[in-house]
């Protein structure tokens, strides 16, 4: 049953006033910013700081998901487009508050003709792009100079967390930032690109 | 008529320092660091370079018309630090006893008198300032003091060392032209 962006954005609001557990978000900038800072002071090198970003994302994510699905109880979503939708329009609005703008692109065609819309769903490949007008991880920050030219992607722990979140639902992606306000850039651009539909199911029960 | 806020953290390390030049009359704010101080700026220090150094009143106005506003600008810049330290004993005195944050004019040095201001993080800002201007000096070092909150939230930043950020730059300089 197609459910309108109209309707995931009901639910995103819902999901989000519901939840009783809220933080103050200062606290929540701190903590991440505290976090990045540390992890920059071990390990030196901004694109092993990028790296370890995106893991601890991804074992966030992957826990995240249940928590998503049982309080959303949304369904299947039948190709890669509605996924970002609900991950833009219910997921975001419920763990952040924010609703990043989608913009959906669809695969490249291995042959050279033009790109049709009815090939996009669920072919390997196709990608959307999150655009987030605010972000709350990174209220405050500035980066230094060093930060700039080393190429940290300061809000990198999203990305592992949306890798680690579809992985659970049998989606192999590959997410990194596009532009950051941070450094400079006019928005704020995460693009994830389904790479394949992991096949292998988990055995339930004792066959 | 030109102000010198500088920013001292609770170690007195200095934090952050800026010159501004007053818009309330109708003058380009050439505001630098390490600017050379114009002529007419320069006049303002003669009193006190020649109470200082002691040299002639022919040489000092020779010097203030002169233009050789090099010489003049680094002498001016040192006189500022010097009156800018000397003040901190008076203003860690005057500390103790009152409790709210704006202590107004702390010091008075020739025709330059030092305000404070002093955060609950014991840091202290200083201007110094040749004309009386209490509300409009309490509001900007008000508006320093938040747009310095601000910078302590970033976490690159940390507590001793100096700010370099250009956004905090560029908006103290708004507000100083506010309210100065």
């Amino acid at each position: 049953m197609a459910t309108t962006s109209k309707q995931y954005k009901a639910i995103g609001e819902d999901l989000w006033k519901s939840r009783t557990e809220k933080i103050n978000s200062e606290l929540f900038a701190l903590t991440y910013g505290a976090l990045v800072v540390q992890l920059i002071q071990d390990y030196e090198d901004y694109a092993e700081v990028n790296k370890q970003l995106e893991k601890m994302g991804y074992n966030i994510g992957t826990r995240l998901i249940e928590d998503f699905l049982a309080r959303s109880s949304l369904g299947r979503c039948s190709d890669f487009r509605e996924v970002g939708e609900v991950v833009a329009k219910v997921g975001f609005k419920s763990f952040l508050n924010i609703t990043p703008a989608v913009t959906h692109s669809a695969a490249p065609p291995p042959s050279s003709r033009p790109s049709s819309a009815a090939q996009q769903s669920g072919v390997p490949g196709s990608s959307f792009i999150l655009t987030l007008d605010e972000n709350p991880l990174a209220e405050f920050v500035e980066l230094p100079d060093e930060a700039l030219e080393g190429g940290l992607w300061f809000s990198n722990v999203l990305c592992g967390v949306l890798r680690g979140a579809l992985e659970m639902v049998q989606m192999q992606v590959q997410v990194e930032f596009l532009s950051d306000v941070l450094r400079g850039d006019e928005s704020t651009e995460i693009r994830v690109t389904l790479l394949k539909y992991l096949e292998e199911e988990v055995p339930v029960g004792d066959d | 008529m030109s102000h010198h806020l500088f920013l001292l953290s609770p170690s007195d390390t200095p934090i952050y320092s800026l010159t501004h030049y007053s818009t309330k009359l109708p003058q380009p704010t050439s505001s630098s660091l390490s600017s050379n101080l114009p002529t007419w700026s320069t006049s303002a220090f003669a009193g006190t370079l020649t109470a200082l150094s002691g040299a002639s009143n022919a040489t000092q106005s020779h010097h203030v018309q002169g233009g050789s506003v090099r010489m003049g600008g680094g002498q001016d810049r040192h006189v500022i630090q010097m009156i800018a330290n000397a003040s901190l004993d008076v203003i860690e005195d005057v500390m103790r006893k009152e409790s709210s944050m704006y202590l107004k004019s702390v010091d008075k040095f020739n025709e330059w008198t030092v305000s404070a201001f002093i955060t609950p993080g014991n840091m202290k800002f200083i201007l110094l300032h040749e004309t009386k201007n209490d509300d409009g000096i309490r509001s900007f070092f008000h508006d320093v003091w938040e747009l310095y909150l601000k910078t302590m939230l970033n976490p690159f930043h940390t507590a001793h060392s100096p700010i370099r950020s250009i956004v905090f730059d560029t908006r103290v300089r708004a507000s100083a032209k506010k309210y100065l």
